[in-house]
């Protein structure tokens, strides 16, 4: 394996859980997944070695959402959202799906901006500079994004259990 | 900087490790000496350690393989062909042998340094090897698959398949990592997920020793 599919190997887990912070459907979440390592492959000449390759993976995988959750958008509105059911396997599963599925729904009461910003914070960790430069804003812009998610969140947590 | 007040967005940013020393002892002072502000700080801290244990499960877990015959994705899931969860790197390795696989040549995964799922051995040992044969790879058994491939179950170093003949090469139908002595995973040759899979290809009845010698000297066309 070349420096390119190692760094694609690595990062593929937590595309995946980014996936599904965005999509917030874990059926959702495995497509994208897998479309955007399609296209970083397909996408691999634009890559600099040297560079952040998550942040450029991370990047892919977020702008692929964007472009299908503009098509979606329509569907969303009329279809109402089904209860969504994860495969349950190992004991405890269930209630870690539960809470899971709980906060995707919070997150989905955010505006697009605000959940990227919280999903690659505080769910993928990334720094502030990180998660600028995947959204591709300046580091004020998602500072401020993602406080206002936060708060929004914490308004809905609070409340809503 | 210095002279600001503690706002939330600096208890955020104290919470998420981004303050230099300098602004992070500020805070953990006001923080100390203000309840109201502690209490942010709590919520904070707290909201954000609950959704890292909430999602951090996902990527630890396994990464989908496409139960590949190299076709593409768009393909893949048109026909809503059965995905397999293997765990672990060599699953993931998978994936990329298999992407790299179906872009470079669509006919399928071949005798390539690139095409990580079948290394050249593998696919020498899949055209020549007769089932039980001793060998770094072990063929298991052949049969004739519904869409009347060839197809063989086979145990190399690192993976446990089936590979069906397409075209000029072999293709991955289904992929585990390898059964390791004292691993998590079952003994080669009874991983049921990989029977279970045959049981949903195969045609008929497994070749008996003629009918692979025949078919291998067909070249498993």
């Amino acid at each position: 394996m070349d420096a390119f599919e190692t760094a694609l190997v690595r990062v593929l887990p937590r595309l995946r859980r980014f996936a599904h912070g965005l999509t917030r459907d874990p059926a959702d979440a495995d497509d994208l997944t897998q479309r955007a390592a399609e296209r970083a492959l397909k996408a691999r000449g634009q890559w600099q070695e040297g560079t952040n390759f998550d942040a450029w993976a991370y990047r892919i995988l977020r702008n692929l959402w964007i472009d299908t959750a503009r098509h979606r958008q329509r569907r969303d509105k009329v279809i109402a959202p089904a209860e969504q059911a994860e495969n349950v396997g190992a004991p405890g599963e269930a209630e870690a799906a539960a809470e899971r599925l709980f906060l995707m729904r919070a997150m989905d009461r955010l505006p697009d901006e605000q959940r990227e910003a919280v999903a690659l914070v505080m769910i993928e960790g990334l720094s502030y500079a990180e998660a600028a430069q995947v959204l591709e804003v300046p580091e004020g812009t998602l500072t401020s994004r993602l406080v206002r998610g936060r708060q929004a969140l914490a308004k809905l947590l609070s409340g809503g259990e | 900087m210095m002279a600001e007040p503690i706002d939330e967005t600096m208890v955020i940013a104290w919470v998420d490790g981004e303050l230099t020393p300098a602004e992070a002892a500020r805070v953990e002072q006001a923080v100390a000496a203000d309840p109201v502000l502690r209490d942010l700080a709590e919520a904070h801290r707290a909201m954000r350690a609950r959704f890292a244990a909430a999602f951090g499960p996902i990527a630890d877990e396994p990464v989908v393989v496409p139960s590949a015959k190299v076709v593409s994705f768009a393909e893949a899931r048109a026909k809503r062909m059965r995905h397999l969860w293997v765990p672990g790197a060599i699953a993931a390795s998978l994936v990329v042998g298999l992407f790299v696989g179906e872009m470079e040549r669509p006919a399928g995964v071949r005798d390539r340094a690139d095409a990580l799922a079948l290394a050249p051995p593998l696919a020498h040992a899949l055209d020549t090897q007769l089932s039980g044969a001793a060998g770094p790879v072990r063929v298991a058994l052949s049969f004739r698959a519904q869409d009347g491939a060839y197809c063989r179950s086979f145990s190399a170093k690192h993976l446990d398949g089936v590979a069906c003949r397409t075209g000029d090469g072999w293709t991955l139908r289904y992929a585990a990592p390898a059964a390791t002595p004292g691993g998590d995973y079952a003994q080669a040759g009874s991983d049921p997920a990989r029977a279970s899979a045959i049981a949903a290809m195969i045609a008929g009845e497994p070749l008996d020793a003629a009918g692979e010698r025949a078919a291998r000297a067909r070249g498993w066309r």
